[in-house]
């Protein structure tokens, strides 16, 4: 499907005004690279208008009950914009994973709100819910977990059938094409390379068109190679096809690939870097590590 | 061995992680250990009822004495009897014996055991319970026998017996009427004085008993054209026996007096009933035995299939687990020894509950039999013995551990590398099949082509080895189709489900589990394929002889009832009896003579009214081309007196002679039938008269009941004979028989059903990623259910439809073998219990989906993205 959607700017348009950082060293060494990966159009699509894709408003998660309470979750407020790959970046255990989860319906919160476009999805039942995941958010995860009993082409026209629909046939070559499977689609999963995996899944997210695609640590079980180039994929997604991706990492290098990154470190957002590099990204994250104790101690002076 | 402690904590460790698994397959255990206990006691029970049974007939003699009396001469003599009675000691003597006489009150009765009156209460297990013993020309009763006449005290009854001449038996004369004087039958009548109890049902098989003096039976049994022979004297003492053997004097004095007689033994009451009981219990029981233990041992199989699904399963998901271990130093032994400890610790417990839940239920049974007439003496109580405790164990255990052999070995394929691969979904690896394909193949053709052999030589009148190879050709085929079922049986599933998939996506993922572990799906369809398979083949090989069996009847009776007469006379007021009874439709008579036709002396033919014939007979048309002035032939009678239709044949007797024209008739039954008016121009000497009737009334066993009834109200006697009755009762004792099986069978479906709960709960906990991946791409909770359940009906479905395939053809081909014998066979397809079958299957098979779907829609969508 040819992209309409969205007005062409420069590169140079994104990013440069929005250099984060409250912290002091943070943004060492973050200056604006524009980068050319792979020789491929880096024309971008940016976000046609002004409302977010996705919204989170106090969203509060708690597990426990009284002394054992864990704030996994404390009040974030965030948004995420159309046509943009964002990347949500923390150590393990800062909440990264359970703010997509909460942001994706694929978890309940506990207070607070989160928005896919003008929909509340904190207090839509599992019916709704599952609706919602099937027409408007796709999945991209660390396992890839593709069906094994199905070929690729089978797998990433799943999502439509699972709807009572066909799939468009030019978006499905457009998809195919992007992602360089063509050779592979009668290939059943056990067939396929790690990184061939993860780009039939990543093909699976997109091809309902949703208005947004969550990556669970897409490169986690991938090595550098293949998870540059599944990156670069999902780079491409947002830049060439107009789609829009949150990524949970904690990888920097691969946060790199995104056009912003969210830091988030115990429960709360911690960091919003725009284009960010390699080194801004760990940069960002190293504040947060040696951060970490007065963030315990005195919530809400980090940020 | 220094191993074997960790081995066995590891074990435990794993178990208490897999508990609900191994609980469903241990239920598989369970129930086949509760059948084969449930067998063993209702063994028991039957030799135990047996056993009293033959113990109740010496009632509370002291000792007996007895000799072989295999060589159908040696017998007591009354010197030998009264020379033991006169032993020291000794206080009474009775000797064992009956006679069996025709004991009637009017048309009630027949055929009756006769027992004499005890001299002392001790030797008979009648016990007095009103009236008084008879003296000469009474008779006492037992409570059955005496309802069963419909007396009661001071009502008569008669007895008729046949008095042979003097010597008859001893005489060595060629005509023995010529130079004795012909057997003299004889009716007495009898005055019923008494009423007696027979509290140990040593006569119940005998439908009960008929007591009178003992001098009286003496003299009819003297009278008899075979002299009984007096095997065992029953002997009361003055002091009972202390002990369990009897004392050297009394045998030496006993041996003595029957020094006359071989082979005297003395033994005690208790002694005599054990060893014929246990000669008894070796025949018939052990038969019994033998036939449900073979449907124990069919649910035992099942059971082992579905354990050994459930540990290939459990040790597909250790994968992680057992290459830790090995990667940490375990060796391929210990891993070996742990998988096969756990099956044996599975099966021992499963066992004991089975082995628990088997004796209450055969208590259970107990307690409520009493309340159905069985007329046999119940034990309260079951008798649990040590072999039906053990038995089962051991059974149960060394299935579970042969069962797990095969997923133990698989466990000791582990590579401690697996421990550092990523998770993925568990698979194991399916051996070369080149083997079982050529082993099944060949049982296939091999027991096929043996079941072929087996159904021609049926039909070519040599059943008995007809039916051995049939059966053995049969189960090789059967084990031939069990053992290839995972080469095959997937690719039906496949076609089945290409069907199912049209319905939408979650079919159609449904149809891509069921394939993705063939051998998993074979497994669990075959084992509901060979329970279907039986229950198939004996409701078609039943209803294949049911059809068969009316059929013959049919053709060989084209009345429903017949009554003949003994006089003339009567036969009028037989007719009007009979017709006057309600269920009876229209009634022809009969009437055979002897004559002449063509030439042929002494040929029987009918003579008839062809109106009132065609309204009895099931052949109406046929009966309807007679007509007067023609003979209805059947070709081959035609054949061989060398006339064909048309021509006209000579019919003479005494009054003269008639010239007849042949018609030759379809119907075998109505052969040599002529008009009434025909016959009486012919003969009126030397000819009978029966009645044939048409039963109208649905419950034919009822209106025979009343049938014969009526006919004993009229004089004479008459006696009734009931094709329509008999294959009612033919048919009852199929469809009991029948209902029997189905139902020990029902025990191995039931079994195999949990198998596909297990394989679907298996599946669920296997792919909780999956399901999670589905739910986060936009599967619905009810698509998720609606997956699982066309799974377990797929499953389910492809076993009861090859199962029902499979049966169908085993049941006719049992059914051509053994039933040929008895004429054409038809062959049946009863529908309503294939209906059923296919019914439980499919219902079952969603049922079997119910709790597996609900674990699974449980399964959060977020456990998609954990690790592990």
């Amino acid at each position: 499907m040819p992209v309409t959607a969205g007005v062409r700017n420069s590169p140079y348009d994104l990013g440069m005004t929005a250099a984060v950082q409250d912290q002091p060293g943070a943004g060492r060494g973050a200056a604006p690279v524009v980068r050319n990966v792979c020789g491929m159009d880096t024309t971008v699509y940016a976000p046609g208008s002004s409302s977010p894709a996705v919204r989170a408003r106090s969203l509060t998660k708690t597990y426990g009950k009284g002394e054992a309470t864990v704030r996994a979750l404390d009040g974030v407020d965030v948004d995420f914009e159309q046509g943009r790959f964002t990347a949500i970046m923390g150590p393990s255990g800062s909440g990264k994973s359970t703010l997509m989860h909460l942001l994706a319906g694929l978890d309940s919160a506990t207070s607070g709100q989160a928005f896919l476009g003008s929909t509340e999805i904190t207090g839509l039942n599992d019916k709704a819910l599952t609706r919602l995941r099937r027409d408007r958010v796709g999945f991209v995860f660390q396992q890839f977990n593709l069906l094994p009993m199905f070929t690729a082409e089978q797998n990433i026209t799943l999502p439509v059938e699972l709807a009572g629909g066909t799939a468009d046939k030019a978006w499905f070559d457009t998809l195919v094409d992007t992602l360089g499977l063509a050779g592979r689609l009668t290939h059943r999963p056990g067939e396929l390379s790690g990184g061939q995996q993860q780009r039939v899944a990543i093909a699976r997210a997109l091809i309902a068109q949703p208005d947004v695609v969550f990556a669970d640590e897409p490169t986690g079980n991938l090595d550098s190679r293949s998870g540059a180039e599944v990156l670069s994929f999902l780079r491409r997604s947002v830049r060439e096809l107009g789609r829009t991706i949150i990524m949970v990492t904690h990888d920097p290098s691969a946060a790199a690939y995104a056009d912003r990154a969210v830091l988030i470190a115990d429960g709360r957002i911690a960091g919003d870097i725009s284009d960010p590099t390699p080194e801004s990204a760990m940069a960002g994250l190293d504040a947060l590590r040696t951060l970490e104790p007065s963030v315990a101690t005195a919530p809400g002076t980090g940020v | 061995m220094a191993s074997s402690f960790p081995t066995a904590r590891l074990t435990l460790a794993q178990m208490r992680r897999s508990v609900g698994r191994l609980t469903a397959a241990g239920v598989a255990i369970l129930i086949s250990t509760a059948f084969v206990t449930v067998t063993l006691l209702a063994g028991s029970v039957i030799q135990g009822t047996t056993h009293d049974m033959i113990a109740a007939q010496y009632a509370q003699a002291d000792a007996v004495v007895s000799i072989p009396g295999d060589d159908g001469e040696s017998t007591f003599a009354d010197a030998d009897i009264e020379a033991v009675a006169a032993v020291d000691g000794v206080e009474a003597v009775q000797p064992l014996t009956a006679w069996y006489g025709d004991l009637r009150n009017g048309g009630k009765g027949g055929y009756q055991l006769f027992t004499p009156v005890p001299e002392d209460p001790r030797l008979s297990p009648l016990e007095l319970t009103d009236g008084t013993w008879p003296a000469a020309d009474e008779v006492a009763l037992t409570p059955e026998l005496a309802e069963r006449l419909e007396v009661g005290l001071g009502d008569e009854v008669s007895v008729k017996r046949t008095i042979y001449p003097e010597g008859w038996t001893t005489s060595q004369a060629e005509d023995r009427e010529a130079e004795l004087g012909e057997p003299e039958e004889i009716t007495e009548s009898l005055t019923v004085t008494g009423l007696a109890d027979d509290p140990y049902g040593a006569y119940t098989t005998f439908g009960g008993a008929a007591a009178v003096p003992a001098a009286a039976l003496q003299t009819w049994s003297a009278a008899e054209d075979s002299q009984e022979q007096v095997t065992e004297l029953l002997v009361a003492l003055d002091e009972p026996l202390s002990g369990t053997t009897v004392p050297a004097a009394l045998d030496q004095a006993v041996q003595a007096a029957t020094s006359g007689v071989e082979g005297v033994s003395v033994q005690t009451t208790e002694a005599v009933a054990a060893a014929k009981a246990a000669e008894k219990t070796g025949g018939q029981d052990l038969v019994f035995l033998v036939f449900v233990m073979t449907f124990a041992a069919i649910a035992l199989l099942i059971a082992a299939m579905v354990i050994t699904n459930t540990f290939q399963v459990i040790i597909a998901q250790r994968t992680r687990a057992l290459a830790l271990l090995r990667c940490i130093g375990a060796g391929t032994g210990q891993l070996y020894r742990s998988v096969l400890l756990e099956a044996a610790i599975l099966g021992a417990v499963a066992s004991a509950v089975g082995i628990l839940t088997g004796a209450l239920l055969a208590q259970a049974a107990l307690l409520v039999a009493p309340s159905f007439d069985l007329g046999v003496p119940i034990p309260a109580t079951i008798a649990l013995t040590w072999q039906s405790i053990v038995l089962p164990l051991v059974v149960g255990t060394v299935v579970t551990v042969l069962a797990a052999l095969a997923p133990a070995r698989s466990a000791t394929r582990v590579a401690p590398l697996a421990a550092l691969r990523p998770s993925d979904a568990p698979t194991l690896r399916a051996r070369s099949g080149r083997t079982r394909l050529v082993v099944s193949l060949l049982a296939l053709v091999g027991g096929f082509a043996l079941l072929g052999l087996g159904v021609f030589l049926g039909m070519n009148d040599t059943p008995q080895f007809g039916l051995l190879a049939a059966v053995g050709g049969g189960a090789v085929a059967f084990f031939g189709v069990v053992l290839s079922a995972v080469l095959w049986l997937p690719r039906v599933a496949a076609g089945l489900g290409a069907l199912v998939g049209r319905t939408g996506p979650a079919s159609r993922l449904a149809v891509a589990n069921t394939l993705r572990n063939p051998r998993r799906t074979a497994a669990t369809s075959t084992a509901l394929l060979i329970g279907v398979t039986l229950v198939t083949m004996m409701s078609t090989g039943a209803a294949s002889a049911r059809m068969s069996a009316d059929n013959l009847l049919d053709e060989t009776y084209p009345y429903d009832v017949s009554v003949s007469s003994s006089s003339p006379e009567y036969v009028e007021d037989l007719r009007d009896a009979l017709a006057g009874t309600d269920g009876v439709g229209a009634t022809v008579l009969v009437t055979n003579g002897s004559v002449t036709l063509d030439g042929a002396k002494d040929t029987s033919v009918v003579g008839t009214d062809p109106q009132d014939l065609a309204a009895v007979v099931n052949v109406p048309e046929e009966a309807k081309r007679l007509t007067e002035g023609s003979i209805l032939l059947t070709q081959e009678t035609a054949d061989t007196m060398s006339v064909g239709a048309g021509d006209e044949v000579a019919l003479s007797g005494g009054n003269g002679s008639v010239d007849l024209d042949v018609v030759i008739t379809g119907a075998g039954p109505l052969n040599r039938v002529v008009t009434t008016t025909d016959l009486d121009r012919v003969t009126d000497e030397e000819t009978w008269t029966d009645i044939w009737a048409k039963i109208s009334g649905a419950d034919v066993t009822a209106v025979l009941g009343d049938v014969q009834d009526a006919v004993a109200q009229v004089d004479g006697e008459a006696f009734v004979m009931g094709p329509a009755a008999e294959a009612a009762q033919f048919g009852q004792v199929v469809d009991v028989i029948l209902g029997i099986v189905v139902g020990l069978l029902a025990v191995a479906v039931v079994i195999a059903l949990i198998g596909v709960t297990n394989t679907l709960s298996l599946s669920v906990i296997e792919r909780t990623r999956e399901s999670a991946t589905l739910r986060a791409i936009g599967l619905s909770k009810k698509q998720l259910r609606g997956m699982l359940a066309v799974e377990g009906v797929l499953i389910a479905g492809v076993g009861a439809i090859l199962g029902i395939v499979l049966g169908l053809i085993f049941g006719w081909a049992g059914a051509a073998t053994a039933l040929s014998l008895m004429g054409d066979v038809r062959y049946a397809v009863p529908w309503t219990d294939i209906a059923v079958v296919v019914v439980i299957a499919l219902v079952a098979g969603l049922l079997a989906s119910v709790l597996p779907a609900r674990a699974a829609a449980r399964t959060s969508p977020v456990a998609a993205l954990g690790v592990e």
